[in-house]
């Protein structure tokens, strides 16, 4: 299995140069199945650079977490949208009352969007994720609620002996002690446990948090516990805050390294998620081919 | 498939709507318990523990006959109500809440009226347990 960073930015895209090394667009992965099917989780303005490299692709499956903007704000400009020979598979959170369609129905049709769904060439379709563990090609995919504003899912994708975890929003230690409580009480847990490669939020640095608890999103230090807890083989932090510049992650990215290793983890099990990274996610181990780095010391202030 | 890659997940996920629910009872000073699908009481607040006089910390999750044995709920001639049976569970279990005086009995054996109300927990893919609280009864 895959994967290449389309987009690591939380809430709203941040161009501009201050962010230009770890990238303004909002989240989108692409994961490449080792069959060559194509997974694409979240749809944030990050899925716009990724419609070119889609070229030839017959099926595409969109994994969406949930429908805050900055996760479905780019599937009006995904090319592949656009072909009609091109079938895409939309997959969602449940929720009372309208369908996932209907859902995003409310951002794709007027007066937000010049185009209707119906419009679009593409065979498109939606489905609510099951609450049981599915099948995509090789990949076994499993999708579980998790705490953060409305319906929201993390998901587990299994491909032969790796296993990815995205949890991109999520604020597992609300109001918990999280480093004592039992794991099954633990938001997201299970969907962690012993995974390859974790992707999670790391939107606040520790002391911007207490103005911002119930926002759904965690702390660095929270990240790291629950990874640490979650016996994650590898970490990417993910979901950076658009107030955060390159130079505010490489401080939150030292001083992620530090706690990582008070806590007992690898040094090289840890990176900050960046815009055009590729990782191989295997068993014995995730591997960075390009753009994402391990915590290096002597960064900050830089 | 190997142990690592292959969903060998050991830890049972509580539902959502569950770990949801025992953050608001953590953050409440009114007693609180949570009943799961299966009738276990699988978490009850600080609040109920004074009012047990046993923490959860130290009995843990208990079958609701566990509980009923111990705690009650008794009816006014003293008489243990099944929780298969109970005015509550009846409620939870047809979607609707439901509340009710009743009598319990404390770990030290004092006897005590309760108002107790029972709310179902019903998320994106059905019923998942109940939320319970406990109030002062008349008088009191």
């Amino acid at each position: 299995m895959r994967l290449r960073i389309w987009g690591a930015r939380g809430s709203i895209p941040a161009p501009g140069p201050r962010t230009a090394r770890y990238g303004g667009n909002t989240s989108c992965v692409q994961v490449t199945l080792s069959d060559g099917s194509v997974l694409v989780l979240d749809a944030g303005s990050g899925i716009r650079d990724l419609g070119p490299a889609c070229d030839g692709v017959e099926r595409i499956h969109i994994l969406l977490t949930h429908l805050h903007l900055d996760h479905i704000q780019g599937l009006l400009f995904f090319a592949p949208f656009f072909r009609p020979e091109t079938e895409i598979v939309i997959w969602g959170p449940r929720a009372p009352g309208r369908s996932l369609r209907d859902r995003i129905g409310r951002y794709l049709s007027a007066p937000l969007s010049p185009i209707e769904i119906r419009s679009l060439p593409a065979k498109v379709s939606f489905r609510q994720c099951p609450p049981d563990e599915w099948r995509i090609g090789p990949a076994r995919i499993r999708a579980a609620p998790v705490r953060h504003r409305g319906p929201t899912l993390g998901f587990r994708i299994t491909d032969a002996d790796s296993s990815l975890c995205y949890l991109p929003d999520h604020e597992p230690a609300l109001g918990v002690p999280l480093a004592e409580l039992e794991p099954d009480w633990i938001s997201g847990f299970a969907l962690a446990e012993r995974c390859s490669l974790l992707l999670h939020d790391c939107q606040y640095a520790d002391e911007e948090y207490s103005e911002r608890v119930g926002w759904g999103h965690s702390r660095v230090s929270d990240a790291l516990v629950f990874a640490r807890r979650s016996a994650a083989d590898h970490v990417l932090l993910f979901h950076h805050d658009p107030l955060h510049t390159d130079s505010d992650l490489d401080q939150l990215h030292v001083r992620a390294g530090e706690r990582w290793a008070a806590l007992g983890g690898a040094p090289d099990a840890l990176a900050m998620a960046t815009e055009g990274a590729e990782v191989d996610v295997r068993a014995d181990g995730a591997r960075h081919t390009n753009g994402a780095a391990a915590p290096r010391a002597g960064q900050a202030g830089r | 498939m190997s142990e690592k890659g292959g969903l060998a997940i050991a830890t049972e996920q509580k539902p959502i709507e569950l770990i949801l629910a025992r953050s608001l009872l953590d953050s409440l000073s009114t007693p609180g318990c949570l009943i799961d699908l299966d009738g276990t009481v699988v978490y009850y607040n600080e609040a109920v523990g004074k009012l047990a006089g046993i923490a959860f910390e130290e009995t843990g999750p208990m079958p609701a006959s566990e509980w009923g044995d111990t705690f009650g709920p008794f009816d006014e001639k003293g008489r243990y109500i099944p929780f298969d049976e109970h005015p509550l569970t009846l409620a939870v279990r047809a979607g609707r809440a439901g509340h009710f005086v009743q009598r319990f009995r404390s770990a030290n054996g004092d006897h005590f009226e309760v108002a107790v109300s029972a709310i179902p927990l019903v998320g994106t893919t059905g019923f998942e347990g109940a939320l319970v609280f406990f109030w002062p009864a008349r008088g009191q």
